[in-house]
C-alpha cells in the first residue's frame, strides 16, 4: 500500500491524540520499519489494520469509525495537494464518477505497479447514484467516509445506504442519494 | 509536528524520521538509478533504431535504383525495338505502295491490298504497344497546341472512310456551337483517342450509323470539353465495363475474332485523357449500343489569329510546285535510299543521294539543294550531327530547309532535332503523300520567308477591294496578322501556286492520272482556304470528290471559272 496512506494516517492521530499517544502507540505495535513510514514507500496493508487497531484501543473508537473518519482525512488531503482534480467539476457525483476515468489514469502514470481499487458508477436519475467499490483490500468504511465528505465539501447532504451482508466476491455498492 | 508548549521533538520520533528520511533516500535513489537505466536503454533503442532506418533507407534506394535501372533499360529496349521493327515496315509498306501505282492487274491489286491493310494493321499495334510502353516508363509527353477539334474530326472522318472498316458506313458528325473554334490541346492525342473510339465503335457494330459529337460546358480556366462517340452494335455487359479501360482486356464475343488487336486501344485512351487531366466513361445497353465518351478541360487561347504563331499544319498553306526541285537526301538504309529515291522521282525531284551524314556534308554547298532530306541513324556520321556541322559551316539563308526522317519515336528525338534548328521530323514509315506535302510546305515556307526578307513594299491604298473577295472572318483574321502589303504578296504568291496547279490538274486529267489530280485539288483546296478564296475552294473540292468520274466539259468548266477567279484576284491585288 502506498506510503502516502500511512503518513497521513498517523497525522491523524497525532491531531486527534498528540505526538506522545502516537509515539507509544507504534512502539507498542509491531510494525514492519517500527513506524518510520515515507510517502515515497509502499508497506504492507497489515500494517494499516494493526495501527487502526490500536487507535481504536487508545481512543475507545471502533475500527470502523475510524476508518470513516480516516476516509474523510483522506479527501481533504486530496482536495489540498491535488486541487485540479477538484476545479471544474460541479458536485460531488462529477469527482465519484472521474475516479475511474480520469484519477486512476493519472495515478498509474506515476504508479505503474498500484493495485488500485475498482469503481462501477451507474447514475440512476440526476440524485441518485450507484457505486459499487471492490478492491483486494477491501476498507468499505473508509470508502464510506471518503464519499460522506465528498458530498459534504459540494455544500450537498445525502443519504449514504450499503447492503448489510457483503456478496461473495467482497464488493460493496452504496446506494448515494442527495437530499 | 509540535505539540502545544514543547518544542522539542523527542529522542525516538527524531531516531524514527532519521530512518523514514533514510529510507526514503535510498527509494528515491533507487529510483534514479531506475530511470537512469531505463533512459540508456531508450538511447540505445533510439539509436538502433536509427541504424535501421539507415540500413532500410539504404536497401530502399538500392532497390529504386535497380528498378529505375531496369526501367530505362525497357523503355531503350521498347526504343530499339520500334526502331528495328519500323524499318523494315516501312519497307514492305513503301514497296507495296510503289507495287500498287505501278499494277495494273486487277487480281494482284486486291493482294497488293491486303498486304497493305496487313501491313497498316500490323504498324498500328506496334505504335499502341510503344505509346504504351512510353506511358509505362513515363517519357509519354504531352504537347500544348492549338486545336481546331472541326478540323480534326474531318481528317477523322477522311482517314475512316478510307478505311476498308469504315467503307460504306455512316458516320455523322455533330459539333455544338458551344465549342470554340481554337482551344489548348494536344492535338495529336485528341485525335488519337477520337479515331481509336470511331474505329472501336465500328469495330463491335455491324450497321447502324456511328455518331461523333462534341459540346462544350463553361468552367473554370475555360470550358469543359465533352466528346461521346455512339454506335448502335452489340453494346456491353454491365459487369464488363470495369475490365474495359484495364490494360489487354478486349470484349470477347464473337465479334472480337473479327475484331483482333491488342486490347490496348481503351487502356491508351484512358492514360492519354488522364494525363490530359479529363475522364474517360461508357454507357451502354447490351444488344443496342454504346455511347463511348470523355471530358476534357481546356483552356481557350486568348489571341486567336490563324497560322504564324502556331504549328502550321499542311493544308493551311499554300503547297510550293515541287518540278524540278533538287533535294539532298541522307540515308544509309539500302531499302529507304531506294523506297524514298522513288518517291522523289516521282515527285519530279531531282535528288541526290549521299549514303551517310559524312558524304552529305561534302555534298552541300549553297545553293546546289532546294531541300535536305536527313536520316536520323546512320553509320560515321549522324544526321542531326551532319545537320550541325551544316549550320555551323555556312550561313544560315545559304542553308535550305532540313527535313528529319526517323524511324525512332521517341519525343527525346524531337527535342535534339530542335537543339539543332530542325522544327518537323518525320516518322517513318512515311506514306507517300506526306512526304510530298512535308516538302511542299517546307519550300513554301522558304519562298514566303523570302519573299518577306527581300519586302517588296507595294503600294496598296484599297485593301477593302483584295480582302472583299476573301471570306470575312478570314479577311479580318488575316488582317490581324498580316500587313496588307504582306498579304499581298501572300496573294501574290498563292495565285502563282494556284495557276500552275491548275494547269497541272488539266494535265493530270488529259492524262488519266486520277489520283495526283485528286491530290492537286485537295491542295489548291486547302490553299484556298487558308487565304478565304471560298468559290475556288469549293470547286476545287468539287473535282477532289470526282476526281474518278469527273466528265470532261464540267472539269473543263470548272478550270476556268477557277481561272477567271483567279485573274480577278490576281489583278485585284497588282493594282
Amino acid at each position: 500500500m502506498k506510503g502516502t496512506v500511512f503518513v497521513e494516517l498517523i497525522k491523524m492521530a497525532e491531531e486527534a491524540f498528540g505526538e506522545d499517544v502516537v509515539d507509544d502507540m507504534l512502539d507498542k505495535t509491531d510494525l514492519e520499519n517500527d513506524g518510520a513510514f515515507t510517502t515515497v514507500g509502499n508497506y504492507p496493508c497489515a500494517d494499516l489494520f494493526k495501527i487502526t487497531k490500536a487507535f481504536s484501543y487508545t481512543s475507545g473508537l471502533s475500527e470502523e469509525e475510524l476508518e470513516r473518519r480516516f476516509g474523510a482525512w483522506m479527501l481533504d488531503h486530496f482536495g489540498e495537494n491535488y486541487p485540479h482534480f477538484f476545479t471544474g467539476k460541479p458536485d460531488s457525483f462529477a469527482i465519484l464518477e472521474a475516479i475511474n476515468g480520469e484519477i486512476q489514469v493519472e495515478v498509474r502514470k506515476l504508479y505503474p505497479d498500484a493495485e488500485l481499487p475498482e469503481f462501477e458508477i451507474t447514475k440512476k436519475s440526476a440524485k441518485h447514484f450507484e457505486m459499487t467499490y471492490s478492491s483486494q483490500r477491501p476498507i468499505a468504511e473508509f470508502c464510506h467516509g471518503l464519499i460522506e465528505a465528498c458530498v459534504k465539501r459540494f455544500g450537498q447532504t445525502a443519504d449514504i445506504q450499503r447492503a448489510s451482508a457483503l456478496p461473495p466476491d467482497g464488493s460493496t455498492t452504496f446506494q448515494i442519494v442527495i437530499r | 509536528m509540535s505539540t502545544g508548549s514543547n518544542e522539542r521533538v523527542s529522542r525516538k520520533r527524531y531516531d524514527r524520521e532519521l530512518r523514514a528520511r533514510a529510507e526514503a533516500e535510498n527509494l528515491l535513489e533507487k529510483k534514479s538509478r531506475e530511470l537512469f537505466m531505463a533512459n540508456q536503454q531508450l538511447n540505445e533503442y533510439s539509436a538502433t533504431l536509427e541504424a535501421a532506418v539507415l540500413d532500410r533507407t539504404v536497401e530502399l534506394s538500392n532497390a529504386l535504383e535497380k528498378a529505375e535501372a531496369a526501367s530505362t533499360t525497357r523503355s531503350r529496349f521498347v526504343a530499339t525495338m520500334s526502331h528495328e521493327i519500323r524499318t523494315p515496315l516501312g519497307g514492305l509498306l513503301g514497296m507495296i505502295e510503289l507495287l500498287t501505282n505501278d499494277e495494273t492487274n486487277p487480281s494482284k491489286l486486291e493482294l497488293l491490298k491486303y498486304a497493305h491493310t496487313s501491313g497498316e494493321a500490323l504498324n498500328r499495334i506496334v505504335n499502341d504497344v510503344l505509346d504504351f510502353s512510353k506511358m509505362d516508363a513515363g517519357v509519354f509527353v504531352f504537347e500544348e497546341e492549338h486545336v481546331d477539334i472541326r478540323a480534326l474530326s474531318d481528317s477523322i472522318m477522311a482517314l475512316t472512310r478510307s478505311n476498308p472498316k469504315g467503307a460504306g458506313r455512316t458516320i455523322l458528325t455533330k459539333i455544338d456551337r458551344s465549342v470554340p473554334p481554337l482551344f489548348l490541346g494536344d492535338a495529336t492525342r485528341i485525335h488519337q483517342v477520337i479515331s481509336n473510339l470511331v474505329s472501336n465503335a465500328l469495330r463491335y457494330s455491324i450497321e447502324g450509323p456511328v455518331i461523333l459529337r462534341a459540346k462544350a460546358m463553361p468552367a473554370p480556366n475555360g470550358v469543359l470539353l465533352r466528346v461521346e462517340v455512339e454506335d448502335f452494335g452489340i453494346g456491353i455487359e454491365s459487369d464488363q465495363i470495369d475490365n474495359l479501360f484495364k490494360d489487354f482486356s478486349q470484349i470477347s464475343t464473337s465479334l472480337t475474332a473479327a475484331a483482333q488487336g491488342t486490347g490496348l486501344g481503351l487502356a491508351i485512351c484512358k492514360r492519354i485523357v488522364e494525363g490530359c487531366g479529363g475522364v474517360i466513361g461508357v454507357e451502354s445497353t447490351p444488344q443496342s449500343g454504346s455511347t463511348f465518351w470523355f471530358e476534357l478541360p481546356v483552356e481557350i487561347p486568348t489571341d486567336q489569329p490563324m497560322a504564324q504563331s502556331e504549328p502550321i499544319t499542311n493544308k493551311d498553306l499554300p503547297h510550293a510546285c515541287l518540278d524540278g526541285r533538287r533535294v539532298l537526301l541522307a540515308e544509309d538504309n539500302i531499302i529507304n535510299q531506294k523506297l524514298l529515291l522513288t518517291y522523289l522521282r516521282r515527285m519530279n525531284i531531282k535528288v541526290d543521294l549521299a549514303e551517310n551524314g559524312r558524304v552529305a556534308i561534302e555534298k552541300f554547298a549553297p545553293g546546289k539543294y532546294d531541300l535536305i532530306l536527313m536520316d536520323v541513324a546512320m553509320p560515321e556520321v549522324d544526321g542531326l550531327d551532319a545537320t550541325r556541322q551544316i549550320n555551323e559551316r555556312w550561313n544560315a539563308q545559304d542553308i535550305p530547309p532540313i527535313l528529319v526522317l526517323t524511324a525512332h519515336v521517341m519525343d527525346a528525338i524531337q527535342d535534339k532535332a530542335a537543339s539543332v534548328g530542325i522544327k518537323t521530323v518525320l516518322c517513318k514509315p512515311i506514306p507517300y503523300e506526306d512526304l510530298k506535302s512535308a516538302i511542299e510546305v517546307e519550300i513554301a515556307n522558304q519562298q514566303t520567308n523570302v519573299a518577306h526578307a527581300s519586302a517588296i513594299t507595294k503600294d496598296v491604298d484599297d485593301a477593302a477591294s483584295l480582302c472583299s473577295l476573301m471570306s470575312d472572318d478570314t479577311a479580318q483574321q488575316l488582317l490581324e496578322t498580316f500587313s496588307i502589303t504582306d498579304l499581298t504578296n501572300l496573294v501574290l504568291r498563292y495565285v502563282q501556286d494556284a495557276e500552275s496547279i491548275l494547269d497541272k490538274m488539266a494535265t493530270l486529267y488529259d492524262e488519266e492520272e486520277r489520283e495526283y489530280l485528286r491530290a492537286q485539288a485537295h491542295s489548291l483546296k486547302g490553299s484556298s482556304l487558308s487565304l478565304g478564296f471560298t468559290q475556288i475552294a469549293a470547286l476545287a473540292f468539287e473535282i477532289e470528290q470526282s476526281s474518278t468520274d469527273i466528265e470532261a466539259t464540267k472539269m473543263a468548266e470548272i478550270v476556268k471559272v477557277i481561272a477567271d477567279n483567279l485573274t480577278t484576284i490576281s489583278a485585284c491585288a497588282t493594282r
